[in-house]
């Protein structure tokens, strides 16, 4: 029974850690599904392993190696991109740096999640908001 | 047993309601402690929040987007003000406007890492922060979602009226981490204190179990599963006699069951027996083994009338006869018989009551067995030179030599002399008073002094033969034949005196129930081997069977008294004894006519033929023999 508890104990941040990882993919889910309704698989390049491993457990996702194939540039690094393929952030940032270009980003922020998605560059890749998400929307 | 069930049960009922309060007053102490400890950083949060809204309105009375939109260096000067409140407890401190859109922004933070800057929008929790924004009250609220955050305190910063921004505290989930390390040890001490009790719990329950199962053991026969004497000597204590009548019930001739096919039987007998009886009787009564094949039962006799043990026994002594024993190969008629006692109250205690219900039972053993003897009237009053010598007293009187043997003489039909002698058994009681055997004989049935006076009646007899030459009968049951002690004692006499052998006859009662045991014929085959001759007691009662005849040697047949005494005025009488005359004289076999008491008794049964004649009219039994001169 105490050796039970233990290993419980031992393996509850794994548990919580993964509820978290699992929180964040529903959210990325969520948020692509209603910016691209018609697509059922998103191709999506990526620059860090950990958004690799995120790309991989989004059912809508298909990770790529080839930028010229990408549908979405998922972004967490500060990156010199010429390619107009629509690109999504994962911190506050990187939003203000691809403020010109990124459709939007979602990060933690003061143990909150938080979305936001520009409309001008949403406007600019022909991409158009659905109502649930227009509370995130950003004008500028 | 009633009043130790209910200590145990009361132990359980203090230990349980003990752990409920104990498990009751913890959580409720936990529950004050909590609320204690969310009050103290509360009120710190509170006082955080009062100081950062005092620092804020002094230096910035009115206006506040506008002015800290433009003055960089006020808003780093508030936000360093904010910085140190800071720490494991308070996770984070910032303040938010809401902008036209009703979405919350950046007004100061004062954390270094995860920095929110100006203007930057916060995805906040909107019901709660619109209610305060609108209501302008401090809130406070838990997060359930979110890992990392455990409350939020929310204070409004109202200027002129209008709630310009609103302060927020989040509450790391560090505290309720400490409180639940603070509540630890008290959780540790309350889980020991069950884990001890439980256990506690669990051996006063096996204890219990243990308790009372040996309790029922020790009050049980675990032959037949009714109460034994130790229940017996329990409920004597405390038993209300007026609500019961007893009957004290004996199994006929049981000791021959177990003679004749073995204790297995013995027990199915016992045991079947039992659960007839127990079908009989209600649960109110009371039915206890009292002895070996003794029984006693009480039975409660509420709303019925006197009568109700005697129908009840009848119906069991019925119930019983009609029974069939079948064991393995074995089938068995079983009788059993009955004393009452209907008003137990009348008597001194309630062991005389039951010694009372033996007597009557004693009776209808003396009268034939397979019978119910009540005893209603309350002044009836048992004959005391009817009442049974105890054990003591006739061991007493063996090893002080008061047993001894009476002799009858029996005569020759034809000559009128005597030619042999019956040895009567007797014994001084300790007002030196001739007891009868039926007085004695079945207290010591079955036990060692029985077989001590078989030996010392045989030890008499041979005495008186070698002395005069004469033959003496003795009687013997057919249990004594087929008792490998008693059938010891007899061959180790016949062996030492051989000599004498010959003028020994061996008079057999109640051979009719034994007429096809090998044994009892092996064994009478033995004797008859030594020169012993060999009579049949009372033949012509009961159920008279010829195949006696073939089974055993005989050489004596004595008639019945009852069809001699008679045989003067009953012509039925007359042809039985005729009868029985002529296939004795076909078989070559003497008879005895008994009980013969006056002349015209004497003269009949001499012209029918008898060989010997024995009755009070020629000689009545002597203390010692009767020599004629």
């Amino acid at each position: 029974m105490l050796k039970k508890i233990v290993i419980s104990l031992l393996l509850l941040p794994l548990l919580l850690s993964a509820s978290s990882a699992e929180y964040e993919q529903k959210i990325y889910q969520t948020i692509f599904s209603s910016l691209f309704p018609q697509k059922e698989t998103l191709y999506v390049w990526s620059d860090t392993p950990k958004n690799s491993r995120l790309i991989d457990n989004v059912s809508l996702f298909t990770k790529t190696s080839d930028i010229n194939k990408a549908d979405i540039l998922l972004l967490s690094k500060d990156r010199d991109i010429k390619k107009q393929t629509p690109i999504f952030v994962t911190n506050y940032k990187l939003l203000k740096s691809y403020k010109q270009s990124a459709i939007g980003g979602f990060y933690w922020k003061k143990g909150r999640p938080n979305i936001v998605l520009l409309k001008n560059n949403l406007m600019k890749n022909h991409i158009s908001i659905p109502s649930h998400m227009q509370k995130y929307i950003e004008n500028d | 047993m009633k009043t130790l069930f209910k200590i145990y049960v009361l132990i359980f009922v203090f230990i349980i309601t003990s752990i409920i309060y104990l498990y009751v007053s913890l959580d409720k102490t936990q529950g004050i402690l909590t609320d204690n400890i969310n009050n103290l950083f509360i009120s710190q949060a509170q006082e955080m929040s009062n100081n950062i809204q005092g620092e804020i309105v002094h230096y910035v009375p009115n206006h506040l987007y506008k002015i800290l939109e433009k003055d960089i260096k006020l808003r780093h000067f508030l936000e360093q003000t904010l910085s140190p409140m800071i720490n494991q407890s308070f996770q984070y401190i910032f303040v938010l406007y809401k902008d036209k859109d009703g979405s919350y922004r950046y007004l100061l933070d004062g954390s270094k890492e995860d920095k929110g800057e100006f203007s930057e929008k916060l995805n906040v929790e909107k019901k709660q922060w619109n209610s305060v924004y609108k209501n302008q009250k401090t809130d406070i609220f838990r997060h359930k979602k979110f890992a990392t955050l455990w409350m939020t305190y929310l204070k409004p910063i109202v200027i002129d009226g209008k709630t310009e921004a609103i302060i927020a505290i989040d509450f790391s989930t560090k505290i309720p981490k400490n409180i639940s390390e603070v509540l630890t040890p008290l959780n540790n001490i309350f889980y020991y204190i069950f884990i001890a009790v439980f256990i506690m719990l669990l051996i006063l329950l096996y204890q219990t179990i243990l308790n009372l199962k040996t309790k029922k053991e020790s009050i049980t026969d675990p032959l037949t599963k009714t109460y034994n004497r130790n229940y017996l000597k329990e409920i004597l204590e405390h038993i209300n006699i007026e609500k019961y009548q007893i009957i004290m019930l004996d199994i006929d001739h049981f000791k021959n069951v177990n003679d004749l096919y073995g204790h297995n039987i013995g027990d199915y007998v016992l045991r079947d027996i039992a659960s007839l009886i127990q079908n009989e009787i209600t649960s109110d009564d009371m039915f206890i083994r009292y002895g070996g094949e003794e029984f006693l039962l009480f039975i409660h006799k509420e709303k019925k009338g006197l009568d109700q043990a005697n129908s009840i026994a009848e119906n069991i002594r019925h119930t019983i006869q009609q029974h069939s024993f079948d064991y393995k190969e074995s089938m068995l008629q079983i009788t059993v018989s009955m004393g009452i006692t209907c008003k137990p109250n009348h008597f001194k205690s309630i062991s005389d009551a039951i010694k009372n219900a033996d007597k009557m039972l004693y009776i209808a053993k003396r009268d034939g067995r397979n019978k119910v003897i009540t005893q209603i009237d309350e002044d009836y009053v048992i004959d005391p030179t009817t009442q049974n010598l105890g054990i003591n007293e006739i061991k007493d009187a063996i090893e002080n030599s008061r047993l001894f043997c009476q002799y009858q003489a029996l005569f020759s039909a034809k000559t009128g002399k005597i030619t042999k002698y019956e040895a009567l058994v007797r014994l001084k009681d300790s007002e030196n008073t001739t007891v009868y055997p039926n007085r004695f004989i079945t207290t010591v049935l079955h036990t060692n002094i029985y077989n001590q006076m078989t030996k010392e009646i045989l030890h008499t007899v041979f005495s008186k033969i070698r002395q005069n030459r004469v033959a003496i009968s003795v009687n013997l049951n057919f249990s004594d034949i087929i008792n490998t002690d008693i059938f010891k004692i007899i061959i180790a006499k016949l062996e030492q005196n051989a000599d004498f052998a010959p003028w020994l006859i061996v008079e057999l009662l109640e051979y009719e129930v034994l007429e096809a045991n090998e044994i009892f014929a092996e064994n009478i085959k033995k004797i008859r081997s030594y020169g012993v001759k060999i009579a049949i007691d009372d033949f012509g009662a009961g159920f008279a069977n010829y195949n006696v005849f073939q089974i055993i040697p005989i050489d004596i047949v004595k008639i019945d008294g009852s069809l001699i005494k008679n045989i003067d005025t009953s012509k039925k009488s007359k042809i039985i004894v005729q009868s029985i005359i002529v296939l004795t004289q076909e078989l070559g076999i003497d008879t005895v006519a008994e009980f013969v008491h006056s002349k015209e008794v004497y003269e009949i049964v001499k012209s029918l033929g008898i060989t010997t004649i024995q009755g009070f009219y020629l000689a009545r039994p002597q203390d010692d023999l009767l020599i004629e001169k």
